[in-house]
């Protein structure tokens, strides 16, 4: 062993180290500076910031920006700040004016930057003040991307909330596309397109069940009941995984116009259906289905007994019914489960 | 005999070569991967799932053994968490001190009937506790069986598809969950566990359960803990987790898919590793089932602990931190270098083995010739001399540049003054702190032989005020 070998590898990584500490040390320094500035900055904005928010005609705001030497750091942590406390920043007119006039073209710089986190940061930032201007650029770089990584599902998720209904189709080219997609672009489009996309998505004239699946979903978790009726339908679908999604939208709804379509599911052979039916019977209060539910809690899967007991809870005599079957039901684990529901009506945080 | 000790020597210069030549190699990969999301707004990244269905709730187990200083104040800061949908559950696995009188007294708790489901044997059940103020916040008190009992009792009580597993002294930042199970959530499920790192709250402002400031302490032995945390997080763990070759999730804080959990058998109480244990075993039926999940780990600190003040409880830990290790190797030597578990037998499990476990007895070896060639010519000065450097790279060298990534690319410790210090008890390792290290992690193989599992026996002072 060559000990001068060592020496120099040892040496070289300390001097190395050395520099680079020093150089770290003096980056700390200047970057907690910065920090400093930043903030006092923000402090200084933040008055005139409102002003300008209830008043555009109070002006002072747009020339302090423009002489601030971070207008943009702070022009961003502010728009932010606003859009997340405040119900209407997302379509607030001076945000996105604000946004267009000073941060659009930076924006469009970073997204060409190689730099990956500035470029996700750009994508949160043009939805969030949702910047139209940049539209075709997104689109642009839509139509390059090979995979969908978590860029590309960004990407689609930022123009999705400025409008962009083509995103479901280019979504549908991936093969490994969750429902989760779908929906967030459900989410994000104006009320009108999101409408003529669920209504093209329940007639799967493209034949993609993913996004049949997640129009029900969504359709559920977001209470449109305009589509009661075709959900109600689609409980009538020969695939499973569609049928159960439309049990899960119904009890989201908490609504149904023919109720006793529920019947077939409380005794099916699968115990999702067994499961959501039985919620959907208690959401809804369905007194003619309390006999079956009270034999569920016998059924055999764990979570099926669960949701039974939950479903008898809603009723206005769940407790008595619980008391019954606690001390009278055949199975075991029927009575235990009561005895669980029948002591409280809590469940977990919702 | 000089001979022997001469080839010894060499031995044991190539394996520092090799191991430091490796962890450069880790820290190269680590580097990358830090750095791409260093300046990723966290905030605008996860803010979409705190109102997502596909946020799937999650149940927090907390076991708990003689821990009635700081069960109130991990439950608070558990609380306090930014996360859609959870439960709380502390299991108190027997403590002889006041730990469900605290959780019962603190959240008004009254015993309930709930109809428990047994995927895993565990020792009895007593009683099970509920919140009459906070519904989801619960506790179960059982017969002691070890840490590993009283997490699979928490997995058999908990009514999510996911559970959260965080030690009882620690708290966890307020989106830390959130960004826990980002990965899981993006991924669609094919993430079954999610590590996050842990950091050492002493010297520390923890207030109301909240990491207010962070600051450094003044004990040697826990600031060098610190040091060591950000190598075996920041190198390691980020760099095995990108190749999908980790093993290790820490046992202070974790979240995994409870179906694949309960599928592997739960938490193994013949071990005091019982997290590695489990990681392993999860990565076994993966393989076996050539399954495409995987495990990950995330670079944000997200979980903040108590370390160990004195050397006495610090020796105990690395005891059974070593302990551990070795009998999660020797339960699955079936998959060491066979190539049907891929990357996990190939290179993970021996990197584990020559690295981490026999790394101790190496330098344990190199610090003897050293001693005995500079006071007893054991070996020619020339050559205790290179071992001496060897040891240094390894030992010291190594470690800064842990700190400096830190610096690079998370750079939590606000002052350039934290920095320096960092960096100078980082250089300071090989010539105090490594060396016990090297002597309780061999008197740790030496115990795989002699003793019978137990919960650590840390007393805590609390960290949070």
């Amino acid at each position: 062993m060559n000990i001068y070998f060592v020496w120099i590898l040892s040496f070289s990584l300390f001097t190395g180290q050395l520099g680079l500490l020093v150089i770290l040390a003096w980056r700390k320094l200047k970057l907690s500076n910065r920090e400093v500035a930043i903030d006092q900055e923000y402090d200084f904005l933040s008055d005139s910031f409102s002003s300008y928010m209830i008043d555009t005609s109070d002006d002072r705001f747009i020339d302090e920006i423009q002489e601030s030497p971070y207008k943009f750091v702070v022009l961003e942590r502010l728009l932010n700040n606003y859009v997340s406390l405040t119900k209407a920043g997302v379509t607030s007119p001076i945000i996105a004016k604000l946004s267009e006039d000073f941060l659009a073209a930076r924006y469009a710089k970073q997204l060409n930057r190689r730099n990956w986190a500035l470029r996700m940061n750009a994508l949160h930032f043009i939805e969030d003040f949702h910047i139209q201007s940049l539209t075709p650029l997104l689109k642009k770089k839509l139509s390059t991307v090979s995979q969908l990584d978590q860029e590309a599902q960004q990407l689609i998720r930022t123009l999705a909330s400025l409008n962009e209904p083509v995103t479901i189709s280019v979504l549908g080219r991936y093969p490994n596309v969750s429902a989760r997609l779908y929906i967030d672009v459900f989410k994000r489009l104006d009320a009108l397109t999101k409408l003529e996309e669920l209504d093209a998505a329940l007639k799967n004239e493209k034949d993609n069940k993913l996004l049949k699946q997640a129009a029900i979903s969504y359709i559920g978790m977001a209470g449109l009941t305009l589509f009661l009726p075709r959900i109600e339908e689609e409980l009538q679908y020969p695939d499973e995984e569609i049928r159960i999604q439309a049990l899960k939208a119904l009890f989201h709804m908490q609504n149904m116009t023919t109720p006793e379509l529920l019947t077939p599911f409380l005794q099916s052979a699968s115990w999702q259906e067994r499961m959501f039916s039985a919620q959907v019977a208690g959401a809804l209060q369905l007194s003619r289905y309390k006999e079956k539910l009270s034999d569920l809690l016998g059924d055999p899967v764990w979570r099926v007994r669960y949701s039974s007991a939950e479903a008898l809870t809603k009723f206005s005599d769940g407790d008595i019914l619980l008391t019954h079957i606690a001390n009278k039901h055949p199975d075991r684990y029927a009575r235990d489960m009561a005895t669980q529901w029948k002591t409280s009506l809590l469940g977990s945080e919702q | 005999m000089e001979n022997f000790f001469l080839v010894l020597a060499y031995v044991v210069i190539a394996y520092m070569l090799f191991s430091s030549l490796s962890y450069l190699g880790l820290f190269t990969i680590a580097f990358g991967r830090v750095k791409r999301e260093s300046q990723l707004d966290k905030k605008e990244s996860t803010e979409d799932y705190l109102r997502n269905q596909f946020t799937y709730p999650v149940s927090i187990l907390v076991p708990a053994y003689n821990e009635e200083v700081g069960v109130v104040s991990t439950v608070r800061s558990l609380l306090a968490l930014e996360y859609p949908e959870k439960e709380i559950i502390v299991i108190d696995d027997g403590s002889k001190d006041k730990t469900s009188d605290r959780m019962i007294e603190e959240f008004k708790m009254t015993p309930f009937p709930f109809a428990l489901r047994t995927h895993i044997q565990t020792a009895e059940i007593f009683s099970i506790y509920q919140s009459s103020i906070l519904p989801y916040v619960r506790l179960i008190k059982k017969a002691n069986g070890g840490k590993a009992d009283a997490l699979n009792a928490g997995i058999n009580f908990s009514s999510f598809p996911y559970f959260c597993a965080i030690d009882g002294d620690s708290i966890l930042e307020n989106d830390g969950l959130l960004k826990t199970m980002k990965p899981i959530i993006e991924s669609d499920g094919q993430v079954i566990v999610t590590g996050g790192s842990v950091r050492i709250a002493n010297g520390s402002t923890i207030s109301r359960s909240k990491v207010e400031v962070i600051g450094l302490p003044r004990n040697p032995v826990v600031l060098m803990q610190i040091i060591e945390y950000f190598r075996a997080f920041l190198i390691g763990r980020i760099a095995l987790s990108h190749l999908n070759i980790l093993l290790i999730v820490s046992g202070a804080f974790g979240v995994f898919n409870k179906h694949r959990v309960i599928q592997a058998g739960g938490y193994n109480k013949n071990t005091v590793g019982e997290d590695m244990e489990l990681i392993v075993r999860l990565h076994r039926l993966l393989r076996e089932e050539k399954s495409k999940q995987r495990i990950e780990y995330i670079p944000d600190p997200v979980c903040w602990t108590e370390a160990p003040e004195s050397l006495e409880v610090l020796r105990s830990q690395r005891i059974r931190w070593q302990r551990g290790l070795f009998e999660t190797l020797w339960i699955h030597r079936k998959m060491m270098l066979n190539p049907k578990y891929g990357s996990i037998g190939m290179i993970s499990l021996p990197y584990f083995l020559f690295v981490e476990l026999l790394g101790a007895v190496f330098e344990f070896i190199g610090y003897f010739i050293i001693f005995g060639g500079f006071f007893f010519s054991l070996v020619e000065p020339q050559v205790a001399s290179a071992l001496f450097l060897v040891t240094v790279f390894y030992g010291s060298l190594i470690s800064a540049l842990a700190v400096l990534l830190e610096e690079m690319t998370l750079r939590k410790y606000p002052k350039v003054s934290h920095l320096m210090r960092l960096y100078f008890w980082a250089m300071t390792e090989a010539f105090w702190y490594r060396p016990l290290m090297v002597f309780w992690r061999v008197k740790g193989i030496i115990a795989v032989f002699q003793k019978k599992a137990h919960w650590g026996d840390m007393k805590r002072k609390g960290i949070s005020s």
